[in-house]
């Protein structure tokens, strides 16, 4: 792993909304093909800690360096830096006017200015993968939640993305419709994305991440494998939640 | 079969209810016998002088029809053909008690409300004025739209002090009334040495006026969309203005078409306004032919074309808004 690329390194980040400290100083590495999930009590920062990192929201002081490059810097165009790392929310935020495959191909084409034929044939190729290939013409309202969240998925990957963010993308889910979602995380896990993970699904983490950042306050307070952090943890704070979850 | 427990003490009707009283066929019947007696033998005959007597006469009639027919309109038991014909009765009998009442001088009705021989040979000049009357509706509502939509983009911006300059633009145009608008702009700037004619004047004042209400609308539709769209957008590297045109406002276009089309009909009516500023719209070409027939008989011509052109669009506005309903409360 030491001699892999450094993908995401995050120094000293801090932000303040108003009066509210909410990250307090978190610095972590995250190297090529590393799966990170990132953990912790409600509102412990976790969202807004991903949200930094691509700039949905401003970092109030920090560094942040993607793919070796400060992303906080002037010349900077943070829709260039987007590009290289797809995003999955809790609520899907399928765009409800447009299909499955129009949902998927709009940012290929208006972004990487690529033909309608190529973004259509790279769409397929990704709902095929996601195992939607028959639902290309389907609008989200019609789609079931595991569903949608697997378009959303194939939607960030059109980008072809280094790097996949996914906050809570099981939480709003029906309990059967988890492992589908959980399925597609795995296999890209496998094929090497680097990836940071909010989620609570332990099976899911104990097989496929390969660090843990358990946030509290705001504050990276454990930061290791998931065999330490599940079995061989001594700090309070963890195992305190971790007897909430389990 | 298990026996039903007898719980009908803790549901039955423990105050007396006038309304379900009233609502009895006899009651209903011998109110209305009152009725035809009361206009019979106590109303007083139109040649009454009048006096503080004879008003409260009238008005406890009319209380009394109201309260004969209302009884009736508000049961819902009663079958709807029984209560259009209650409705007509009632709007017949008000009808009546104008025409015996009023003073008014009906002989004259025929002579100066419909006399359409003087009209013979001048409609032209009234659908002259209906065509600038529409043109200046047209234009000016491509104004108002563009306005509005300019304004509301910039407002998603959110910057404080451009918010500050683009809230004063709204609040002032929503709070004068559009006729001190335009007498400003068409009688108070040439004294500045800015004078605008009549046409451009009436454009201005509608854009800039509707314009303001336009971009509450507008605005009101793009907050409507979930701000988990705006984000998905830039987090796929979506620029501010891709992200406005290919995600907000195609979904916030279905929220603003039936506000926005409400707006658009007001001002298309508002367009009378201009007839102050010598425009030469539908009013005022039938204030022209006003005055030199002396006959306000082309006034009441206007007034039928306005409601025939308005009639289907104010409907148009009822659809879509009970269209957007209906898709809201899915
Ligand atoms: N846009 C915002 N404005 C103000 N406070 C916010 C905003 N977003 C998040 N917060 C606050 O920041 C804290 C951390 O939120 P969040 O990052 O969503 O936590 P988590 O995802 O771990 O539950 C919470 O107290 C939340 O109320
Ligand atoms: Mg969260």
């Amino acid at each position: 792993m030491n001699d892999a690329e450094t993908m995401i390194e995050v120094v000293d980040l801090h932000k303040h909304f108003k009066d509210l400290h909410v990250l307090r100083g978190i610095s972590t590495t995250v190297k090529q093909s590393e799966v990170v999930a990132v953990m912790g009590p409600s509102g412990s920062g976790k969202s807004t800690f991903l949200r930094c990192l691509n700039r949905l929201e401003e970092p109030s002081s920090g560094h942040i360096y993607i793919e070796g490059v400060d992303i906080l810097a002037p010349y900077i165009d943070i829709n260039r830096v987007r590009t290289e790392i797809g995003m999955v929310f809790q609520s899907f935020n399928l765009f409800p006017h447009l299909t499955a495959i129009e949902n998927i191909k709009l940012a290929p084409m208006s972004v990487r200015k690529l033909s309608d034929k190529e973004a259509v044939d790279r769409g397929m190729a990704l709902l095929e993968k996601v195992d939607l290939a028959e639902k290309a013409d389907t609008y989200p309202e019609q789609l079931s939640g595991g569903q949608q969240q697997r378009v959303a998925i194939a939607r960030a990957l059109a980008m072809q993305p280094q790097i996949m963010f996914f906050d809570e993308p099981t939480s709003a889910l029906d309990p059967e419709m988890i492992g589908e979602v959980l399925d597609v995380m795995r296999n890209m896990a496998k094929e090497g994305m680097t990836m940071m993970v909010v989620s609570h699904e332990m099976g899911f983490i104990k097989e496929a991440a390969d660090r843990i950042l358990f946030l509290v306050d705001g504050e990276v307070v454990e930061d290791g494998t998931p065999d330490h952090i599940f079995n061989r943890t001594t700090h309070e704070r963890t195992l305190e939640f971790l007897s909430k979850i389990i | 079969m298990s026996t039903r427990p007898d719980n009908t003490h803790k549901f039955v009707r423990t105050h007396p209810s006038w309304s379900v009283w009233l609502r009895r066929p006899p009651v209903v019947a011998l109110s209305f016998a009152l009725l035809a007696s009361y206009a019979v033998f106590l109303l007083p005959s139109a040649e009454t002088e009048s006096s503080l007597l004879f008003y409260l006469n009238i008005n406890l009639f009319i209380l009394y029809v109201l309260f004969c027919t209302g009884n009736v309109l508000a049961d819902g038991k009663k079958p709807e053909s029984l209560k259009m014909l209650v409705a007509l009765a009632l709007i017949a009998i008000m009808c009546w008690l104008f025409y015996r009442y009023s003073g008014a001088e009906w002989h004259r009705l025929r002579e100066f409300f419909f006399n359409w021989e003087k009209l013979q040979g001048k409609w032209w000049i009234l659908w002259q004025g209906l065509e600038v009357t529409l043109l200046l509706a047209f234009i000016s509502g491509i104004g108002s739209v563009l306005i509005g939509l300019l304004v509301a983009i910039l407002h998603t911006l959110h910057s404080p002090t451009l918010n500050f300059f683009l809230r004063v633009y709204i609040d002032v145009f929503r709070s004068i009334p559009m006729i001190v608008i335009m007498v400003f702009i068409f009688f108070a700037l040439p004294f500045m040495g800015i004078s605008l004619g009549s046409i451009v004047t009436t454009v201005l004042a509608l854009s800039l006026g509707y314009g303001a209400y336009a971009t509450e609308c507008f605005r009101a539709g793009i907050e409507s969309v979930h701000t988990g769209q705006l984000e998905a957008a830039r987090s796929l590297g979506l620029s501010r203005w891709k992200t406005i045109s290919k995600i907000i406002l195609p979904q916030a276009f279905p929220v603003v078409i039936p506000p926005l089309t409400g707006i658009l009909v007001a001002m298309l009516k508002d367009t009378a306004v201009a007839s102050i500023v010598a425009a030469p719209e539908l009013l005022k070409r039938a204030r022209e032919l006003y005055t030199s027939e002396t006959n306000p008989t082309p006034l009441v011509a206007a007034a039928l074309i306005y409601l025939m052109v308005l009639i289907p669009l104010v409907r148009v506005v009822n659809v879509l808004e009970n269209k957007l309903g209906k898709k809201r409360s899915r």
